[in-house]
């Protein structure tokens, strides 16, 4: 069986004494797909997200990536496998300079170190940034904040690429170049996001999040249509 | 530039490997073994401390950050020094020494003492960040086999303490541009803006934690082993420096400049 499909059962969850966020989630992303994952604000996208990677818990319902139900127990080697990219690339940057946060991920791996030097290479030089190996994060432009962000997760290898708004503040050339690096991934990929141009670009197919639901599951076009009156109902 | 700023590029070039001569981990062993035998030192003998000062001013020249510099950054642990000895005046009226015919208490004399332990460990620890970066300290730290979480500790600390001074910089950020040029607060704002700092930068931290965790931290950040072994120079430099230490701890100096003698 492929390592990179994803699949959500009956997922339902609640934050710890809060209401449920998300509700009887039935969705699979099979092996190559690229899918879009749409909505309004607080719909529950990211919350969504997170429990792709073993972050965040289901309340009741469970998580598979390829034949691996995510839990605590199989978190780590679910983070092997499923690569996630965060909303804020600062949060993922966190070492003195962008090569030692690209070897952060390879390096918790335990991979000997030429591995992680051959990774870390191959991962700047995907996402057009070798020059910038041994910069510090905090003197990147935002641009190059989140070709860096990617980079990390990238130098992983992982079988699912997961992202989360990863166009938020990029101009036109960061969103062209984002789009290059992203079609250059093979694997599966797993976009939250408003920029229905970079998800034109990217996604053929899309989930459309209300209210915690899935509203439909569908191709973009269809997506975007239905999205556009739910913005006009509220 | 604001103070914030300032603060936060010093913070990362602290972390940045430092282009000295001595390799980080001489450089640490040395800094440990002068804390180790400033602690040794009798709370009664505060004349001996004196003498161990000898080290941080020639370190603080030798790596050409200059002692008055030093000096002036090491009085930030002196509130801390305080608290922890300001009892033993107090409670401690035992005869001590006379200066001048003037009985000074035993409780005085450890509480001078503790400052200057406190003061010449500061300054040696400082003069360590000025010869090794933060990283190659805590990587030469790993490599004396001092615990893995002891040393994650250290790097999580500083982490994070850049993480509230990016916080604290939005946020006086957003406060200036709604301040029309005005820079007083008062003291409830002061307050409502503390908390919510705590508030922020622990929610920061946990983004940070979340992305981590993202990418396989099992509790233990991997440390780079720079490879920087230490070489011959280095290693004549520490034995040179321990000896001289030791000497400043054990020869009888007292007996030999008698005025030194109270």
């Amino acid at each position: 069986m492929s390592h990179h499909y994803i699949s959500f059962e009956n997922l339902s969850f609640s934050y710890p004494k809060g209401p449920e966020v998300l509700h009887d989630i039935n969705l699979r992303i099979t092996h190559g797909e690229r899918v879009a994952l749409l909505g309004l604000n607080g719909s529950g996208k990211s919350t969504l997200l997170l429990q792709t990677n073993g972050l965040l818990f289901p309340s009741s319902g469970r998580v598979v990536v390829g034949d691996v139900p995510v839990t605590r127990k199989t978190a780590p080697e679910v983070r092997r496998r499923v690569g996630m990219v965060f909303q804020n690339p600062d949060d993922m940057l966190f070492m003195p300079t962008v090569a030692d946060d690209v070897a952060f991920g390879p390096r918790n791996m335990k991979l000997p170190e030429q591995e992680v030097t051959r990774r870390v290479n191959n991962a700047l030089e995907a996402v057009g940034i070798p020059s910038l190996a041994s910069s510090p994060s905090f003197m990147l432009s935002g641009g190059q904040r989140r070709a860096a962000a990617i980079a990390t997760v990238l130098s992983m290898e992982p079988d699912i690429l997961v992202l989360d708004e990863p166009s938020a503040n990029l101009d036109m050339r960061a969103c062209k170049a984002l789009v290059k690096t992203l079609s250059e991934f093979n694997h599966t990929i797993l976009l939250a996001t408003h920029d229905l141009e970079l998800a034109r670009n990217l996604t053929p197919r899309a989930i459309l999040l209300h209210e915690g639901r899935i509203l439909a599951d569908t191709s973009l076009d269809e997506a975007i249509g239905i999205l556009s009156q739910l913005a006009d109902s509220h | 530039m604001a103070k914030l700023e300032k603060a936060l590029l010093a913070l990362n070039e602290f972390g940045r490997s430092r282009k000295s001569d001595i390799s980080p981990v001489a450089a640490v062993i040395v800094t440990l073994f002068y804390i180790v035998i400033v602690l040794t030192v009798p709370v009664s003998d505060p004349q001996r401390l004196v003498w161990m000062a000898v080290y941080p001013v020639m370190m603080a020249e030798y790596c050409g950050a200059g002692f008055v510099r030093i000096f002036i950054k090491s009085l930030w642990v002196l509130p801390f020094v305080i608290l922890i000895g300001i009892f033993n005046p107090i409670f401690d009226h035992n005869p001590g020494i006379k200066i001048a015919e003037v009985s000074v208490s035993a409780g005085w004399i450890s509480f001078v003492s503790i400052i200057l332990r406190g003061l010449l460990s500061m300054q040696s620890l400082i003069i360590l960040g000025y010869m090794a970066g933060f990283l190659d300290i805590c990587s030469s730290l790993r490599r004396i086999h001092i615990p893995r979480i002891l040393v994650t500790q250290l790097l999580l600390s500083y982490r994070y303490l850049s993480v509230l001074i990016e916080e604290a910089l939005s946020m006086r950020r957003a406060r200036q541009a709604r301040g029309f040029g005005s820079d007083k607060l008062s003291l409830s704002l002061w307050a409502a803006l503390v908390g919510q700092l705590l508030v922020r930068s622990a929610d920061r931290a946990s983004s940070i934690h979340r992305a981590m965790l993202a990418r396989g931290f099992d509790g233990v950040l991997p440390l780079v082993d720079r490879g920087q072994s230490p070489d011959k120079n280095s290693i004549l430099f520490a034995i040179t420096v321990c000896v001289a230490v030791a000497l400043l701890r054990w020869l009888p100096f007292d007996s030999w400049f008698g005025f030194l003698n109270f």
